[in-house]
């Protein structure tokens, strides 16, 4: 075979090679692209999954929350004001018997509200803002210790599923600030962070270290929580010198 | 008419570029205003015509021998002055491979415009650069220009498919219904089929003109493919149902 010919062979062969190779890679990829679309669709059934796992938790948390509160209710405040017109109008007195009717009256209207608290509809009503303020109303009336609240920018209304976690998630934080940190303050800061909208509680109670487990796991619940609504959770703290919780937003 | 114009432009290649030109322009003018000020249909159609309109005056130039001897002794070349190899190394290897370079850059995902951005720079200097100092002249084949333009196009594709196979909006689309999988399917195609005859076109013209010319028409058959992938996304706002939106279609 001549030099010459030689040559013409190799360019031949090497389009060849090229032409092959590049429909090779074509076909290669788009086998990836099927395979990790699967994978893919699996990860965000997965996620899907837990999202709605998360919530429907969240819904039996405050559930219960809910008729532990009912519960107590009927007992400490509705059974005493029935016990209460139940001696006025047993009374021969005409103004024992009015208040009797009143306290009736006060009786239903209390009823009333209960059975409100009883189905998850106020959450529809209540916005983000008003749940924070209605908390630290409750915490304030308590004397357990003062609070403080700041707004950078109006912080608008979510969606139901999100607002739910985000509730379940701020009484979380507070329950755990009055429950082991023992503050003098609680502060909510609503607060912007470049692009990023986050939701600031502040303690200046004892303060724990975060890197021990036994304390971890409760944030770690939190945390989980925030990422399955888009939004995430962060935590700093040391001994005696409170904790920072930051709840970023979804978008 | 002159039998040699004729014989230049009655060749199949020609007709059919023609042809896809007049059905490209049809389809880009039934599109909305809106469609028309995006540049995912006014690049396709800017690199469509632009292709025809060089690939015309090309042939115009083989048929217009005193035009082309007259640029060819402007640029030095006094020995062939019936190439238009310069012209060819101007639309062909600068400008079109620099206006797919932006077309690719197109179908990416935000965060990897930016790499194409800098490979467009980049090939201009080195153009620049190996013109200038004449290590190619601009009246010959220019094989150096032509493989980094080519490895730059490689690059972007590999680009795109690393996307469609990672970028969660890629992965919720299918493939084959992607204007822009064909779009750069086929681009793939041309610079790899056509990267070592391009490379070695002045030696096969050498010592087998009939083989080069064989060669050359993978070349051709290549891009007829190319320009129709052009027409179809130009044309694809009236054509539903056939292919899926890009995923960066807004971003675009």
């Amino acid at each position: 075979m001549q030099p010459v010919e030689d040559q013409i062979y190799v360019i031949i062969f090497a389009t060849l090679f090229l032409g092959g190779l590049m429909s090779s890679f074509v076909i290669a990829m788009v086998f990836i692209h099927r395979q990790r679309q699967v994978q893919n669709r699996q990860k965000l059934d997965q996620i899907k999954s837990e999202h709605e796992k998360t919530l429907l938790n969240i819904e039996n948390e405050i559930q219960q929350e809910t008729l532990s509160y009912v519960g107590r209710e009927l007992h400490d405040n509705i059974g005493q004001l029935l016990s209460l017109a139940k001696l006025y109008l047993g009374s021969s007195k005409p103004e024992k018997q009015s208040e009797g009717k009143e306290t009736i009256n006060q009786v239903i209207s209390e009823v009333r509200a209960l059975s409100k608290n009883l189905n998850l509809d106020w959450v529809e009503s209540l916005t983000i803002v008003e749940f924070i303020e209605q908390q630290l109303e409750k915490i304030e009336s308590t004397g357990y210790c003062k609070t403080k609240v700041a707004y950078e920018f109006e912080l608008g209304d979510f969606p139901k599923d999100q607002k739910l976690v985000l509730i379940r998630v701020i009484q979380e934080v507070l329950n755990n600030a009055m429950k082991h940190a023992s503050p003098d303050l609680i502060s909510i800061n609503v607060k912007r962070f470049g692009s990023d909208r986050v939701i600031e509680i502040k303690d200046n109670g004892k303060g724990f270290d975060t890197s021990l487990e036994s304390d971890g796991s409760g944030m770690f619940n939190l945390k989980k929580r925030m990422e399955t609504i888009g939004g995430d959770f962060s935590i700093t703290s040391s001994v005696g010198n409170g904790t920072l919780i930051h709840l970023m937003l979804p978008n | 008419m002159d039998s040699r114009f004729s014989q230049i432009y009655l060749e199949p290649y020609f007709i059919l570029i023609n042809l896809l030109l007049i059905i490209g322009l049809i389809f880009f003018f039934r599109l909305n205003k809106d469609e028309r000020t995006n540049i995912y249909y006014w690049l396709p159609f800017l690199i469509l015509t632009f292709t025809v309109v060089y690939e015309d005056f090309a042939g115009y130039l083989v048929y217009n021998y005193e035009l082309n001897k007259w640029v060819n002794e402007i640029l030095g070349n006094e020995k062939n002055p019936n190439y238009n190899v310069w012209f060819y190394n101007f639309a062909n290897k600068y400008i079109a491979t620099a206006l797919y370079l932006f077309l690719i850059k197109t179908w990416l995902e935000p965060a990897k415009k930016k790499y194409i951005t800098w490979m467009i720079f980049f090939y201009f200097f080195v153009i620049l650069f190996l013109t200038g100092t004449g290590i190619e002249p601009v009246y010959l084949g220019q094989p150096i220009i032509f493989a980094i333009g080519a490895n730059m196009i490689l690059v972007g594709s590999g680009l795109y498919f690393i996307g469609l196979i990672s970028n969660e909006k890629y992965l919720e689309s299918n493939p084959l219904r992607l204007l822009s999988f064909w779009q750069m399917t086929f681009i793939l195609f041309t610079y790899s089929l056509t990267y070592i005859s391009s490379v070695s076109v002045t030696y096969l013209y050498s010592v087998n003109k009939q083989l080069g010319m064989s060669l050359f028409q993978i070349d051709w058959v290549m891009g007829v493919l190319n320009l129709s992938i052009l027409v179809l996304t130009i044309a694809s706002p009236k054509l539903p149902g056939i292919f899926e939106k890009e995923p960066y279609y807004a971003a675009s």
